[in-house]
């Protein structure tokens, strides 16, 4: 029962931590070199229409994944309680806590905390808490904020929504021009589009390779190396990096080689990840043979970016992000995943920190179980406050779920 | 060929220890405290049931550990509270489909499919409002043994509402009731309103399915039964609510020894 089970280790780890270096290590020094090339750098939202940055050769730095880097570096404790000092709630989001954290105490942080932005671009597609986090920002630094809302789609994308973001984007775009000084070149927003749609199809198409029994990827395989998709989404480095881990877990695939040595339980993922203790957490269930062959949060970067004109097919990508989206339509997501991929349960992380992915779980359990007949369980944490996570329920709650597969 | 099985459990209040023969009839049980050290706690009351029986440790045929102990303890096998409390119950009661178990430091609710294998459950979040540590912490800011609280409670002429909401906060809703001069029983019997209240909430995530099981150390608080009865229909109690998982612990043991994977 509780013998431990080998985990097979990604060779493309080591070309994935030198991919991320060199983003970091180039983001550090832009004051070097991004005043010279007439460079900006912005903090933006994970949810920010990115192309339309790049196409402006702006240099995107994204606070969120340094939330989980904080995370995974133990460094969010202290950073969240440097801004609860400063009067940052508690509930607010750990992601917002630590990296105001981090701008008021850089020597509690990573990296001494991330390069100072001439500019912040925010997207309300994800949660409403980015607003005001980055507004707290702007204040800060002094420097522009453009905000981009997108409403919250309670069915379809409607055209009069979808009108009202194209508008939007059309200011952000003069707003973007007279910051940096350059004309919007069409030419060179058509080709970032295509770039993205080249690096989300790769992630798309290597997650899909998780259908196959046994796995070639468990969830912390997902979690750890969708780091390029969040921020070098774009990036002809990025395209390189996936291109090298497609064919890795397609050979993994083909050759019948599965995550886990020994693949008894195919499970799926819903809520961001546990970083404080990502591998501890997961080892509850891979110890026991349980797989998570796929999540609905990784999956949110496989998004299909429509070919288009590209300002329509910019409003139409980050409006439809399931975040932004119904509990009916995250719901549908979570049956069909169990369906393609033959899942045998489902766990739900409620995630103190993200409000508008986890009030709804309740509801969106239940119905998907009443469809698909298969069990979920709850567990609740935090993405990044470590505060939040109490081990021994956990454990009691994992093993009790993982016995009622058996 | 011996025959005896045992079942652990090590909760975060008391360690019980119950034995069975092949058929599954009880053989004996025993209870203590867990104190810090649960582990040695249930070896104690291992040792002394089997003396009292005349048994030795060697005919013990196969045993299964539960509970926030169960890791620490050398068993057959640790299997979790919540499949060892739904082993017990269905076990005792074939009918049963919801189980509520209330005990030292967490609440409970179960839902069971025929056969008594584990539907769904949720439990409380890392909160102990609506768990025995609740009723603990009442029972002495208010100067009552924890036995005479649920009769106490029953006696009441009216309820005090107290908030579900947290331990702390409740006990000095209790303490500025008491200073209002609210009679104690109506002060106890808004106690009991409010575990009930907490652990009825829970029922909502996993549904009730009659019948209604009730267990748990606070099972035996007729103060809690009755305003559990009052939000959740008719409950039934075992007789010993307190040693349902260690049956239950048992049982799983039983099947071990049978299929041979037992010691």
């Amino acid at each position: 029962m509780n013998e431990k089970r080998r985990y097979l280790p990604l060779k493309s780890t080591k070309e994935l931590k030198r991919t991320m270096g060199r983003y970091y290590a180039f983001s550090k020094y832009h004051r070097f070199w991004g005043k010279p090339l007439g460079r900006k750098l912005a903090w933006v939202t994970s949810g920010a229409p990115v192309e339309l940055l790049r196409a402006f050769k702006i240099h995107p730095v994204y606070p969120e994944q340094y939330g989980a880097i904080c995370s995974t570096n133990k460094a969010t404790a202290a950073l969240c309680q440097a801004a609860e000092g400063a009067g940052y709630s508690q509930d607010l989001c750990s992601y917002a806590r630590s990296h105001i954290g981090s701008v008021l105490r850089p020597d509690l942080a990573p990296m001494q905390g991330l390069p100072k932005p001439d500019l912040l671009v925010a997207c309300n597609n994800i949660c409403g808490t980015v607003l005001k986090w980055y507004e707290a920002l702007a204040r800060h630094f002094n420097v522009p904020l453009l905000v981009l809302d997108t409403p919250f789609l309670a069915g379809n994308l409607t055209e009069h929504a979808k009108a009202y973001v194209v508008e939007q984007l059309k200011g952000m775009v003069s707003s973007l021009e007279e910051i940096t000084g350059r004309k919007l070149d069409e030419r060179e927003l058509g080709k970032q589009m295509g770039r993205s749609a080249e690096i989300t199809t790769l992630w798309r198409d290597i997650r899909r390779l998780c259908r196959a029994r046994p796995s070639p990827l468990n969830a912390p395989d997902l979690f750890i190396h969708m780091a390029p998709i969040v921020v070098l989404r774009g990036a002809p480095q990025g395209t390189a990096y996936y291109r090298k881990l497609k064919q890795e877990v397609s050979q993994r695939a083909a050759a019948g080689q599965g995550a886990l040595e020994k693949e008894k339980v195919r499970l799926v993922w819903d809520n961001i990840a546990i970083w404080p203790r990502l591998f501890g957490f997961f080892r509850l269930f891979s110890e026991r043979g349980a797989c998570f062959v796929t999540d609905t949060y990784t999956g949110g970067w496989a998004m299909e970016i429509s070919q288009g004109d590209p300002l329509e097919s910019l409003a139409a990508t980050y409006t439809e992000v399931f975040l932004n989206r119904s509990p009916e339509f995250r719901a549908r997501q979570l049956i069909e995943l169990i369906r393609d991929y033959n899942a045998d349960g489902f766990v739900m992380h409620s995630n103190r920190s993200c409000k508008p992915y986890s009030l709804v779980q309740e509801v969106i359990r239940k119905r998907v179980t009443r469809e698909t007949g298969v069990p979920g369980l709850m567990i609740e944490a935090d993405m990044a406050d470590p505060r939040a996570y109490a081990e021994e329920p956990v454990r009691n709650r994992v093993q009790a779920f993982l016995e009622s597969l058996e | 060929m011996t025959q005896e099985i045992g079942g652990v459990d090590i909760g975060s209040l008391t360690t019980k220890v119950v034995l069975i023969d092949g058929k599954g009839e009880v053989l004996g049980r025993a209870r203590a405290r867990s104190g810090y050290a649960g582990r040695e706690v249930a070896m104690r009351l291992t040792a002394g049931l089997l003396a009292e029986l005349g048994l030795s440790r060697e005919q013990v045929a196969a045993a299964v550990a539960t509970g926030y102990g169960r890791i620490t303890y050398e068993a057959d096998r640790e299997v979790s509270e919540i499949t060892c409390q739904a082993r017990g119950i269905a076990h005792l009661f074939g009918a049963a489909r919801t189980i509520i178990d209330i005990g030292g430091q967490d609440s409970k609710v179960i839902r069971l499919l025929p056969g008594g294998k584990v539907a769904d459950f949720a439990m409380n979040e890392k909160c102990a409002a609506g768990t025995g540590r609740f009723l603990e912490v009442m029972a002495g800011a208010l100067e009552v043994p924890l036995e005479e609280m649920g009769r106490l409670a029953l006696s009441a002429r009216g309820a005090a509402s107290i908030s579900s909401v947290c331990t702390v906060f409740a006990e000095s809703e209790v303490i500025s009731h008491v200073s209002a001069g609210m009679p104690k029983p109506d002060v106890l019997a808004g106690v009991c309103d409010a575990v009930s209240a907490r652990v009825a909430a829970m029922t909502s995530r996993t549904g009730v399915e009659p019948e209604l099981v009730f267990t748990g150390g606070v099972a035996r608080n007729q103060g809690v039964v009755a305003a559990l009865s009052r939000q959740l229909g008719p409950l039934l109690v075992p007789q010993e609510p307190e040693i349902t998982a260690a049956l239950g612990a048992a049982l799983i043991a039983r099947g071990l020894s049978e299929r041979g994977t037992g010691r």
